[in-house]
């Protein structure tokens, strides 16, 4: 490679992905992890609340009740549900499913996917309703 | 070209010419368009009838040779498979992203031809057939269970699009990048070939597979609908499992 064409590589700004909705829904997929961090640490302080009594417990039940938390909460659920729309559709491609020499249409497999997140919610709320 | 000509259409070329001009810069054509002009015989006529100092590539004109790939406002297309009916206002072409420009709408493609070398695309045999013999098995038969297994992977023609895409090898040139990591991938899952352990080495490693963050644009603008998003994270997969099956081995 001689200098000249060298020169001529601008390095990647670090807006690239501004540029183009395509990137822009990439970015936002990945930023799904902010609020899902903060949701793991409230269930994190939860369980150290659990540990140090009753008390303690009261009062993270009330931290996680408080408006604020609860929003960031919410946002965390919509962001688990959007990542998991577009990882459910990457699925099939990254894991082509074949049985018996035929490969299963993605179409099924996405909605096999949501099918055991309905299954999931319906065994958390019927556990909740037991409590 | 143009045998009903239709309208006139402009299409702004970022030049570069290093003998004359250190930077690059926008020069504007008015081109005549019907609705059969593709973005290839829109560079041929500036090239023939308006300025023979424009540089590009091209050979087939049917998205086979993969040689005019350019971005047309922004994103990687093929000249030869992009209309200009499909484009109202300024259209503007720039050579493809990522790569050193050499002159105009040509740059250096040499870093992806070291990459695609590196994967080693192409059958690796251990004990190919020597010489005729007519008692042994036909070599190199498949089922078309076997060919459907990489069909799709090896529509690959090398165009650079996926390249251009891409955001990671933008970031990082040394990152394997798309076409050459789907081609690795189309060989491995060939059953004539024997070389994944060979390809493996250069597939599981941090400029490998593992440089991909599934961003999915390259699949995106992909002209053979090759999908080398889900053939790099197919990848992942089986560079996933070459790891633990190694840490069993010892």
């Amino acid at each position: 490679m001689d200098k000249l064409s060298s020169q001529r590589l601008p390095p990647l700004k670090r807006n690239w992905w501004l540029k183009h909705r395509f990137f822009k829904l990439y970015m936002l997929r990945e930023a799904t992890v902010l609020p899902l961090v903060f949701f793991t640490l409230c269930l994190l302080a939860g369980m150290v609340a659990l540990l140090q009594g009753a008390e303690s417990w009261q009062g993270w039940i009330a931290f996680m009740r408080s408006p604020i938390v609860f929003v960031l909460n919410l946002l965390a659920l919509a962001a688990s549900l959007f990542h998991a729309a577009t990882f459910f559709v990457l699925f099939p491609r990254v894991m082509p499913l074949r049985i018996a020499g035929h490969s299963l249409p993605d179409n099924m497999i996405v909605a096999g996917q949501w099918a055991g997140v309905v299954a999931v919610a319906l065994l958390f709320f019927w556990l909740l309703g037991r409590a | 070209m143009n045998t009903q000509q239709i309208s006139t259409k402009q299409v702004s070329v970022k030049r570069y010419l290093p003998d004359s001009s250190a930077e690059p810069f926008w020069q504007q054509y008015e081109l005549p368009v019907d609705d059969s002009t593709s973005l290839l015989d829109a560079l041929n006529h500036i090239k023939e009838q308006l300025d023979s100092t424009l540089s590009y590539r091209w050979s087939c004109r049917m998205a086979i040779c993969g040689s005019c790939g350019v971005m047309v406002n922004g994103i990687p297309k093929l000249g030869c498979k992009t209309f200009l009916r499909d484009y109202d206002g300024d259209i503007r072409i720039e050579p493809l992203s990522h790569f050193p420009v050499q002159r105009d709408l040509v740059m250096d493609m040499e870093i992806f031809l070291e990459h695609l070398a590196a994967v080693k695309p192409y059958l690796i045999d251990d004990n190919p057939v020597k010489s005729y013999d007519p008692q042994a098995p036909e070599t190199y038969q498949q089922s078309p269970e076997q060919l459907a297994r990489y069909k799709q992977f090896a529509n690959c023609i090398n165009c650079g699009l996926c390249y251009s895409a891409c955001p990671q090898f933008g970031l990082n040139p040394e990152f394997l990048g798309p076409a050459a990591l789907t081609l690795a991938h189309r060989y491995n899952l060939d059953s004539r070939d024997h070389g994944k352990k060979q390809r493996m080495a250069e597939l599981n490693r941090h400029e490998g597979v593992w440089s991909c963050t599934f961003v999915g644009f390259c699949s995106k603008v992909c002209p053979k609908h090759v999908d080398p998003a889900a053939a790099v994270n197919q990848g992942k997969v089986e560079a996933a499992k070459h790891t633990l099956i190694a840490l069993f081995k010892g």
